[in-house]
């Protein structure tokens, strides 16, 4: 089970990885969202602010309403955000489960495709 | 109340049942009445629709429970896979997504059919017309434009009431006659029983408004919508063979494409036929919308799960499958022609029923199988669930021979093509699953094996070697 300490140091690349990504930016630059995270085995939660594909913030707790809610394992989180799963086999298999548009979970997972097409 | 409950953009009932008749309701049903007809003739046809509205309501009740169980976008993979094992799961899913390819074809060619009629061009024009509407839509597509939601709603509800209208001025239009009223097996019970199997078509694909579970505000949502859509589609059908029955004469029906142009001009002469016209176009824009949405959107998945090739995952700058987008705009043309050439167009209508009824007879044995092996709680719970849905696993196995073997132009006849179709396609999509996806899943797993140790850095106390060369991080306990 991961801590927010291990999930925000994930955030903070994952960050970096989509912020500094040009390809990315400019694929997701009509993509403006607010993202929350719920960790099924322990209390984290945490946001995700998106402006135009730029990561803006992601605090913890749930904060603003969101467009989208992702519900998986701390630990899935953590490898999720640092690229080392892919996040479709397990919302195939049902241990990832999200609340929002086909599109918005779509754009999602191209992110990680994106930043980490070998994952 | 928890962030669950409260995205800023959500479905509601209202939009939902939009969806779900939008799906079913595509400009393929207009020809799924006439071959009704074929089976039950004259006013006969609305018992017909009758009955299938009431088998609907089974299939209803089989849906909104596997949606409850599995709310989500992938739920057919999911209840299949855990009733059948994740190998027949992804045959019969890719066998499924034909049907969305049928259903664009279709559209492509009945839209392309319509206009070349109105505008009285000569018939190879056609072709060009299937081509422009695809590459249009392609286009779209490839530029990530979608039908806002709204729009979809009113869209949807302006077929159906347009429709509906246009159907109650043929029915009161001085000069039509109804024929052969309570007859639903005049013509044999196995051509009463084959009706009601093309009758069932109708609302084929009412159940894919599922796929949209994740956006509902609430689960009895998308319940909901699968109870109302297939009512509003019983509703507008059972007008629509109506007026079909009163104005225009099987004999004009039987080799026309077209039959609501047809309706249209005998009820209000060219503003019916420019009225129907409209309508047809406008079925198109949710086909185009919600069926390359989700064709595209499972190929894309398809091929990150490493089930396709990968270049089926490949983006664009506006972040759309562009070669899932494409290949399916392609095999659509190639079919749309087919059918052109031939002019076999109702044996798509008899290919497309006799798969829907074998996908509610399969979706009727996940509820058995899951009933035992899912324990966990649904919001919606189907009363008899296990005689009901052994039932409907009788009931749509019957009911896909009745159409796999039928001649959708007449009752009198057999015919073996829409099954040996159904059969190519079935067994092409088990051999990939069985002989291809292997052979994929190795190159991913090889690819996997090379690739850059993981990123994330080991936890605290951790052994650095194992955590640096962990090859399958995601299986991480």
């Amino acid at each position: 089970m991961a801590d927010w300490t291990e999930l925000d140091e994930a955030l903070a690349d994952y960050t970096d990885s989509c912020n500094n990504n040009e390809r990315l930016r400019k694929m997701q630059r009509d993509w403006s969202r607010v993202l929350h995270f719920i960790c099924s085995d322990n209390d984290v939660r945490f946001s995700m602010h998106v402006d135009r594909g730029e990561i803006l913030s992601t605090p913890v707790g749930l904060d603003g309403v969101p467009d989208i809610v992702v519900t998986t394992t701390s630990e899935t989180f953590c490898d999720m955000f640092w690229g080392d799963l892919n996040p479709v086999q397990k919302y195939l298999r049902g241990e990832i489960t999200v609340k929002g548009s086909q599109e918005d979970v779509m754009r999602l997972d191209a992110i990680s495709y994106v930043i980490w097409p070998d994952s | 109340m928890s962030s669950e409950m409260t995205l800023r953009r959500s479905v509601g009932t209202a939009a939902a049942t939009a969806t779900s008749a939008g799906l079913a309701f595509a400009a393929i049903d207009y020809l799924g009445v006439v071959s009704i007809l074929a089976y039950a003739p004259g006013t006969t046809a609305v018992f017909a629709i009758f009955i299938g509205a009431l088998i609907v309501v089974l299939v209803s009740a089989i849906f909104s429970e596997l949606n409850g169980l599995y709310p989500t976008a992938a739920g057919i993979r999911l209840y299949l896979g855990r009733a059948v094992g994740n190998r027949t799961a992804l045959s019969v899913t890719f066998t499924y997504m034909t049907t969305v390819v049928l259903v664009i074809a279709a559209d492509a060619f009945l839209i392309g059919a319509a206009v070349r009629h109105v505008l009285h061009e000569p018939s190879a024009l056609a072709y060009v017309w299937i081509v422009v509407l695809l590459g249009l839509a392609l286009a779209a597509n490839l530029r990530g434009v979608r039908l806002a939601g709204w729009v979809q709603t009113i869209v949807t509800y302006t077929v159906l009431a347009g429709t509906s209208v246009l159907s109650i001025i043929a029915i009161f239009h001085v000069g039509g006659a109804f024929h052969q009223p309570f007859n639903l097996f005049g013509g044999g019970s196995f051509s009463g029983i084959q009706a009601i199997a093309f009758a069932l078509f109708l609302y084929a694909a009412f159940e894919w408004v599922t796929t949209t579970a994740e956006e509902a505000r609430r689960p009895q949502v998308i319940t909901r919508a699968l109870f109302i859509a297939p009512a509003l589609i019983w509703f507008v059908s059972t007008l629509f063979a109506l007026a079909l029955a009163h104005l225009v004469p099987y004999g004009v029906l039987h080799g026309s494409a077209t039959p609501q142009l047809l309706l249209g001009t005998r009820a209000l002469g060219t503003v019916g036929e420019m009225w129907m016209l409209a309508l047809t176009v406008l079925t198109a824009l949710n086909t185009f919308n919600g069926g390359f949405l989700v064709a595209s959107r499972f190929m894309y998945a398809a091929a990150r799960e490493n089930n396709l090739p990968r270049p089926f995952a490949k983006l664009n700058n506006n972040a759309v499958p562009w070669v899932a987008v494409t290949s399916l705009t392609i095999i659509s043309g190639i079919v749309a022609a087919l059918v052109f050439a031939t002019g076999q167009w109702l044996m798509l209508v008899s290919v497309g029923a006799a798969i829907e009824c074998a996908i509610y007879a399969v979706g009727s044995f996940c509820v058995v199988r899951l009933r035992t092996r899912v324990t966990s709680e649904r919001p919606f719970r189907m009363v008899f669930a296990r005689p009901l849905a052994s039932f409907g696993v009788v009931l749509f196995s019957a009911l896909f021979l009745a159409t796999a073997f039928a001649d959708p132009k007449n009752s009198r006849h057999f015919s073996a093509v829409p099954f040996l179709v159904i059969a190519v396609l079935g067994v092409v999509s088990t051999l990939y699953v069985a002989l291809v996806v292997p052979r994929l899943q190795r190159a991913a797993s090889a690819r996997t094996a090379q690739r850059r140790p993981t990123r994330r850095p080991p936890r605290p106390g951790a052994s650095p070697e194992v955590a640096q060369n962990d090859p399958a991080a995601e299986e991480r306990p």
